[in-house]
């Protein structure tokens, strides 16, 4: 008992103490320090009031309630949309899943999960898409559950692992055929932050494996495969996105034979990967350059051969080298979407516009901006730090 | 094997110049034969011809000035360094750009390292069995079995789980030679596996190389651990410049070397 109550206690003190001394050591050691510190929190305090002010009292947020089904779907018919759901169950509990199991076990995750919940409610509870969702936040929390009860537990942790693998690989060609097909929705008619997210998730899972390819190729000594690999990626990243974009929308039509003709989302899907693949080729060469010449020839030592030797030595040294490099690629492909708006599709940003032009909502738009720009930076950051787990988790063996 | 050091010095004549065609003594068949070889990089010969004969069960220690070319020898016979004159023999096959068995001898030949290159991102039981696994075709069970029981042999069964990182240079050492270990090779070649690591660290490897020496392993070991190579090797090769300068048992080393470079160096770190 009195032990407890004095560990307590020394805990306690403890953290304060390390508070204060964090504190002195990081914000007012020196003049220039203090001074620093007490701008940047009267700045902060200030922009978190502005913003507060604007959210509860000064914003009428009718638009962005009346034209949600614009800004998250565009013109995808309302009879399809129990196809979404499914997928976004999925992509839900996998989530929760591989979150819960790259956890460190702290508090702080709750928090976090808590603070995304009520957030995420805040704004969908008062529809009829407001159970299905909540039913996939439970989904999420559930799987998180789960993923942390694996820290520790080696053979469920090692079975959990090989379902979220192979989930994440397969929830993007299960959401395309679900959406697709069984007389679904034909890709023309995508729209909204759907768009965004299924442009996202197919330019990241064809262009990471194809840039992957494209880098070994680049570094192969075989001199063709070398230099198709080389043009390819220097023709690709020679030209923004924007213009390939044009360029497989309205030239490229001109060229194919009109039985290969393809819907032009499913073109401009083509080049948003061999776009993505391009610069992920570059990011994975300089990974590969980073592994130590040690351990190719450790692994030649041993006899592994070089297929064995890039597909379990080199590559998972590689990548984990360029994994933030790789995220922010990732995130500015995951923004680049919106340029789809230029080609005529209504994605999350440009059904915004469509709603604050509405005669009704005249005036609305940082209403809208700021909402769409919300779903953009939430994205976002989960990405971020879900990477950043993954980092950790990957870190143990490196350092 | 243990044997070989006395009928050695029984026959302690200790050619000089490099040609060594004559057995030293050691009763076992030939498994690595080496003639004229010569390796360049670019317009520097890092091995000006090198001949040297490795007999079943040998353990033959190479030492000499820093840049003689140990290393690039060494490399040579499992060819990650190509030698480009002379002809290099291994257990009966010729290594030259035509074999296409090259990973099939690698894997009969296990090597260690000065800066040990154990796979970061790998746990130490995994560093042991992907070869095994992947080469052999072995089992995981197997495979296990067989790692936890040369962990043991080289005294560190409880950090099977652990990562490299979180182990001592020693212990890294020892379980590289594991690794090697693991493929069952027929050669161990070594490559100054003790100059990387703390002196209090050093002892630790060479007792399991010892061990290994008496246990009937082909050993080429690339080290300036003069002590140690004086009890377990049954030859010394002195290199410098490209060349085997000497070549003799260790006691004609020790008493009786002939040439002046060998004299100056053995001078230098006894
Ligand atoms: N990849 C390479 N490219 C160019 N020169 C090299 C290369 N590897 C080795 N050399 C040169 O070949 C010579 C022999 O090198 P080697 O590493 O075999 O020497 P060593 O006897 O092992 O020396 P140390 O005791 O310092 O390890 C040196 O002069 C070195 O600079
Ligand atoms: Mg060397």
């Amino acid at each position: 008992m009195n032990v407890a109550d004095t560990q307590v206690t020394r805990i306690e003190r403890s953290t304060i103490d390390r508070a204060r001394k964090w504190a002195r050591a990081n914000l007012v050691n020196g003049t220039a320090n203090t001074v620093l510190t007490l701008v940047s929190v009267t700045l902060a305090a200030y922009l978190i009031y502005t913003l507060t002010r604007f959210v509860f009292v000064g914003a009428d947020w009718e638009v962005v309630d009346v034209n949600r089904r614009l800004i998250f779907l565009g013109r995808y018919p309302k009879e399809e949309q129990w196809r979404i759901w499914p997928p976004m169950w999925m992509v839900m509990g996998l989530g929760g899943l591989s979150y819960g199991m790259l956890s460190r076990g702290s508090l702080r995750d709750l928090a976090w999960l808590g603070a995304a919940v009520v957030f995420i409610l805040a704004f969908l509870a008062t529809t009829t898409n407001g159970l299905l969702f909540g039913g996939g936040v439970l989904v999420s929390i559930a799987a998180y559950g789960l993923g942390r009860l694996s820290i520790g537990r080696p053979l469920l942790r090692s079975k959990l692992r090989l379902v979220t693998i192979v989930g994440w690989f397969l929830v993007i060609p299960f959401a395309i055929i679900l959406i697709t097909g069984f007389g679904g929705v034909k890709p023309a008619l995508w729209g909204g932050l759907l768009l965004n997210v299924l442009l996202a998730a197919i330019g990241i899972g064809v262009g990471l494996p194809l840039g992957i390819l494209l880098a070994l190729s680049r570094a192969s000594s075989l001199p063709l495969l070398k230099g198709f690999a080389t043009s390819i990626i220097e023709i690709t990243r020679g030209g923004p996105l924007i213009a390939w974009l044009f360029i497989a929308r309205f030239v490229l039509p001109a060229f194919i034979p009109d039985a290969f003709e393809t819907d032009p989302i499913v073109n401009s899907m083509i080049v948003v990967s061999l776009f993505t693949g391009a610069y992920v080729a570059e990011i994975v060469r300089g990974g590969l350059q980073a592994v130590d010449r040690g351990q190719v020839e450790a692994a030649d030592a041993l006899g592994l051969g070089t297929f064995n030797v890039t597909v379990f030595i080199v590559l998972p040294q590689a990548i984990r080298a360029v994994i933030p490099a790789l995220v922010s690629q990732m995130i500015a492909l995951w923004k680049d979407t919106t340029l789809f708006a230029f080609l005529g599709f209504t994605d999350a940003l440009s059904g915004g516009q469509a709603a604050y032009n509405q005669a009704a909502f005249k005036g609305s738009q940082i209403e809208v901006l700021v909402f769409v720009a919300l779903l953009f930076w939430a994205v976002a950051f989960g990405m971020s730090r879900l990477s950043q787990r993954f980092e950790r988790v990957l870190g143990i063996g490196v350092r | 094997m243990t044997d070989n050091a006395i009928q050695n010095s029984s026959s302690d004549t200790g050619h000089t110049g490099g040609a060594s065609d004559a057995p030293t003594g050691s009763s076992g068949n030939l498994i690595i034969s080496c003639k004229d070889v010569t390796v360049s990089f670019g317009d520097f010969q890092a091995l000006k011809g090198i001949s040297a004969d490795v007999y079943e069960g040998e353990v033959v220690v190479i030492f000499g000035p820093s840049g003689s070319g140990k290393s690039t020898f060494i490399r040579t016979i499992n060819r990650l360094e190509e030698h480009d004159g002379g002809t290099i023999i291994v257990d009966g096959i010729e290594l030259n750009d035509d074999i296409g068995n090259l990973d099939q001898i690698r894997s009969e030949v296990g090597m260690v390292f000065q800066q040990f290159n154990l796979f970061p991102h790998l746990s130490v039981l995994r560093n042991i069995t992907l070869a095994p696994q992947k080469v052999r075709k072995m089992g995981r069970e197997e495979s296990e079995t067989l790692a936890m029981e040369l962990l043991e042999r080289v005294g560190i069964p409880e950090q099977a789980d652990k990562f490299p990182s979180q182990l001592s240079g020693g212990q890294q050492q020892r379980v590289a030679i594991a690794r090697a270990l693991a493929m069952q090779p027929k050669i161990m070649l070594f490559d100054e596996p003790t100059s990387a690591l703390d002196p209090e660290m050093i002892k630790e490897v060479l007792d399991v190389m010892g061990e290994l020496a008496r246990s009937g392993m082909t050993m080429m070991i690339v080290t300036h651990e003069m002590g140690f190579a004086r009890e377990v090797a049954d030859r010394f090769l002195f290199f410098d410049e490209g060349e085997v300068v000497e070549e003799g048992t260790p006691e004609h080393f020790f008493t009786n070397p002939q040439e002046d470079r060998t004299k100056l160096f053995l001078s230098q770190i006894l």
